[in-house]
């Protein structure tokens, strides 16, 4: 029995009658460096436990770490406290009752073993694999989620993740690159550090050019980034029922590109794997896009209810703490095209803008699904069919749906693009994309040079 | 223990948080929660290579697990045995936020009725979202050092908003107050959330989300830009906040938030703006989110001026950086939780006022925009090219407001920027604004701070996105 569970078990035993736990456990290592030295090596241990109790009707939500017996105790104490606080929610959808859960891999035991020596040791081989100095970090965790409800759901599973993130940068120049997967020893902390170095080496002098629309070549990192941004307003069913998603009147209409089609898909073993949602609900693999067809959103049982269009649950509830942002996708999947490389996307782009990563984007206007944002860490003019001089940061502000209605291509090969950044209670997400030729990338300011 | 397992610097942090948090949306309890978390966290130095280590349990055996873990990990990072600190005098003492009202004695029912009634007040023609939201949290933290700093916080804040949008037409608008992102919020008592009156805002507030709708977008021009005190001090945060943090400076941030444009020797030389810029940054601030008596490495606190007439003066230090750029003893190091590491951080950072009225700016400008409550930002790794969007805005002909305008924003250089600024409005207009959603670190970490500003002007900015 996992950690979780027998704490989620606990703190439904310390409450009396209609109730819901969910547990969250996290044992991780991340040895962040700078400069290449070791600077913010963080240990993380701890078990969150989230209870919602049901009066009538009316919901409460309380959560602690405090798992001992008086904590779990005056939990439900003030999770009662709450339900007894809030008018009873006509839409309420009631707990979610037991459910066949998919069968799916994310957990690696040898991954789950590791400890500060091997964290430690990852951002040592990413250091000494680069000439170019080294910003970033090895990680290692092991998360647990448990779900059990007073209907007799009871839903556990252990995942896995490693991450390496590598920016390279000296004066004038830097690089990029990252690598995530449930199974550490898929990732090769070395590798990540001479891509990124060797990017960075082709970032030296770099020019500016003038803000007009280009064709671009958007390396997975930054197709992900823009996309899993799309993803906020658009592709969760709060969005679409509060009209603020692109999505809002268009499902079943041809919204992008053919060859683009896009689901999420949590059950991927290519991903980051996941079984059932914060409600112990099953995921499903829902398709968003198919073909460039808008084909739906993630639901999760309280937007399915509030709908009342025959929407079910696609098993994307999110945490409590999350509730008012409804549900999302965490883990987009981007279908592959015909490209053989990026190479090849650049050729047949000719003549534009490569593009290896993006920096704090922004929603300008979600319905319409405009971003801004900076590139960042390896930008590139194309000419002639090949990458040519390097170019500073730009500054773009795009509508996502307009990139994706033209596009030139897609790479066979998809990356898993982790997108967690690690705040609060570690859940491991990310998306697996191709890289993304499109004719209408649109540049609107020139920022400043790569590097430190 | 830490120094038995080699350290020849240790702290440890114990943090017991509370917090609360009630959202309504169109008259549903969309969330109702209240939440503790508690923790000790432990950062040691050992042959100058830090480690840091947390447990959730606060007993002895919890805090001993911890410091040995920490120096475990740091001896496993290893380091180059040359991280000095700058010497600070060990100090005890206390500090209590100032509350009239203890959040925490409102019950849930009380606060759930508050934003029932703010958001049955938003309702009006074209809107079809209205949210209200509220929240309380109280810190209890104590810091020790190995240097023999014992001092202790008792820290309390509280705040609110409401949001609606409106939708029509294919237009879909966003209205905000007192701010967007979850409201604004101080340290104090539940008389902060009372001092809001989101009930009363909320009719204005739904009138303007509907008005928006059939506003005009705003052009794209090389224009004067006037700033309400919500964005002026969003400005503040991002073009300078983040990039006089020393450790962004020095580059241990670069693989997450960034860098910065900032070099050490730009201290005392470097022109950040015109001569009616100055910044200071003062954990003194009452109410302010980033205000205590000693920060997460026992620093005292002391107000501090980052630029002077357009000059750059300081920056936002903890004791390693302050030691390397020879400059202060730190005072800026601040934690998320228990079970993360100090990093960097703003305090409270204002735009200092000038002087007369909004008004006052307004009637000096011929034609111009006036932006109004945050929208979109963004801003590159080195803090220098930016952009902003806000909710609203109206333009400006000869010295009074005009036509509303929607989809506003504008771009800039943050040195050129600030160069550019002309006017900033009196003490009269001048507003504290807490956000708590300013993100930085691996594993992230989100830190709450706030802002004073006025309403400010500026000449000759690009507004609107150039085709």
């Amino acid at each position: 029995m996992t950690r979780a569970l027998e704490v989620g078990r606990a703190a439904l035993a310390a409450t009396e009658g209609e109730a819901e736990v969910v547990a969250h456990a996290e044992t991780s290592g991340l040895a962040r460096f700078a400069s290449s030295e070791v600077h913010q090596p963080t240990l993380i241990d701890n078990v969150v436990v989230t209870l919602r109790v049901v009066r009538d009707g009316r919901t409460g939500v309380a959560s602690t770490n405090r798992v001992d017996e008086d904590g779990l105790a005056e939990l439900a104490q003030r999770a009662s406290e709450a339900a007894k606080s809030a008018p009873a929610d006509p839409d309420f959808p009631g707990l979610a009752e037991p459910a066949a859960l998919p069968r799916v891999k994310g957990y690696d035991a040898p991954t789950a073993e590791l400890g500060p020596e091997d964290q430690a040791r990852g951002a040592a081989e990413a250091i000494a694999a680069s000439d170019v100095p080294v910003y970033g970090f090895f990680t290692s965790g092991l998360s647990e989620l448990a779900v059990v409800s007073s209907t007799g759901l009871e839903a556990d599973q252990q995942m896995t993740d490693a991450m390496t993130l590598v920016v390279a940068a000296d004066n004038g120049c830097s690089g990029y690159a990252e690598a995530t997967s449930w199974r550490a020893g898929a990732i090769d902390p070395a590798a990540v550090a001479r891509e990124a170095s060797e990017k960075a080496a082709q970032t030296n002098g770099a020019k500016e050019i003038e803000p007009s629309t280009y064709a671009a070549v958007l390396e997975p990192y930054a197709f992900a980034d823009l996309l899993q941004y799309f993803s906020y307003d658009s592709f969760g069913a709060l969005g679409l029922l509060e009209e603020r998603s692109y999505f809002a009147g268009r499902l079943g209409e041809r919204v992008f590109d053919e060859r683009i089609s896009i689901a999420d898909d949590s059950l991927d073993p290519r991903g980051l794997p996941k079984a059932f949602d914060f409600e112990g609900s099953p995921k499903r693999r829902v398709e968003l896009v198919v073909d460039g067809v808008a084909r739906g959103v993630v639901w999760d049982r309280t937007t399915a209810k509030r709908a009342g269009n025959g929407a079910s649950t696609t098993g994307h509830a999110p945490p409590q703490g999350l509730a008012d942002e409804g549900p999302l996708p965490s883990a987009l999947s981007v279908a592959a095209g015909d490209a053989e490389s990026t190479q090849e996307l650049v050729e047949r782009v000719g003549d534009g803008l490569y593009i290896t990563r993006l920096h704090y984007l922004g929603v300008v206007q979600p319905r319409e699904g405009v971003i801004t944002g900076m590139t960042r860490d390896g930008t590139f003019r194309i000419r002639d069919g090949k990458i040519a001089e390097p170019l500073v940061n730009l500054r773009f502000t795009v509508s996502v749906p307009e990139l994706l209605q033209e596009v030139h291509g897609l790479t066979r090969e998809v990356s898993l693009v982790n997108a967690s950044n690690f705040y609060g209670e570690r859940y491991p997400y990310g998306a697996l994309v191709p890289a993304l030729a499109t004719a209408r990338f649109n540049i609107t300011g020139v920022g400043s040079a790569p590097g430190i | 223990m830490a120094l038995g397992a080699g350290a020849e610097y240790a702290d440890a942090r114990a943090v017991v948080r509370r917090s609360q948090f009630v959202t309504t949306k169109n008259g549903r309890v969309e969330q109702l929660a209240d939440a503790e978390s508690e923790g000790i966290g432990v950062r040691v130095l050992v042959d100058g290579a830090w480690g840091f280590a947390c447990d959730r349990r606060l007993s002895t055996e919890g805090a001993r697990e911890a410091a040995l873990r920490a120096c475990a990990f740091a001896k496993a990072a290893g380091g180059r045995g040359r991280r000095a600190l700058a010497p600070v005098e060990a100090h005890s003492g206390s500090y209590r936020t100032s509350v009239d009202r203890d959040p925490f004695a409102i019950s849930l029912a009380e606060k759930v009725e508050l934003c029932l009634r703010a958001d049955e007040a938003l309702a009006g023609p074209d809107v079809i979202v209205r949210q209200a939201m509220v929240r309380a949290q109280r810190d209890h933290k104590v810091l020790l050092s190995s240097e023999g700093t014992d001092v202790e916080h008792e820290l309390v804040e509280c705040g609110g908003g409401i949001d609606c949008a409106a939708s029509g037409d294919g237009v879909y608008q966003l209205r905000s107050y007192p701010s967007a992102h979850v409201g604004t919020s101080e340290q104090g008592g539940w008389e902060v959330v009372e001092r809001l009156g989101l009930e009363r805002e909320a009719p204005r507030v739904a009138e303007q989300a509907s008005a928006l709708l059939r506003a005009d977008v705003c052009p794209a021009k090389l224009t004067t830009l006037v700033l309400d005190s919500d964005q002026a001090g969003l400005q503040v945060h991002e073009s300078v906040g983040h990039p006089t943090e020393l450790d962004r400076v020095y580059g241990t941030e670069a693989s997450y938030a960034g860098t910065s444009f900032l070099k050490p020797d730009d201290l005392g030389s470097l022109r950040y703006g015109s001569e009616h810029m100055n910044v200071t940054a003062d954990p003194t601030t009452p109410g302010g989110l980033g205000t205590f008596a000693f920060d997460d490495e026992g620093v005292p606190a002391k107000r501090q001026p980052i630029v002077e007439a357009g000059l750059l003066t300081g920056f936002l230090t903890s004791r390693e950086t302050a030691a390397r750029i020879g400059a202060g003893a730190g005072g800026s190091m601040r934690a998320d939780s228990w079970n993360r590491m100090p990093l960097v951080r703003m305090t409270n950072l204002h735009l200092e006022p000038g002087e007369g009225r909004f008004e006052d700016l307004l009637a000096d400008v011929d034609d111009g925009v006036y932006m109004e409550t945050n929208k979109s930002w963004s801003i590159d790794d080195k803090r220098l090219n930016f952009q902003f969007g806000t909710q609203i805005a109206w333009e400006i002909k000869r010295g009074k407001l005009g036509r509303m305008l929607r989809d506003a924003t504008y771009t800039g250089i943050t040195p050129e920027f600030w160069g550019k600024l002309d006017a900033v409005a009196g003490p009269d207009a001048w507003r504290l604004n807490g956000l708590t959603n300013c993100g930085k670190g691996q594993p992230g970490q989100s830190a709450h701070v706030s802002h004073g500003a006025a309403p400010a002007r500026f000449r000759d900015v690009q507004i609107g996105v150039k085709a």
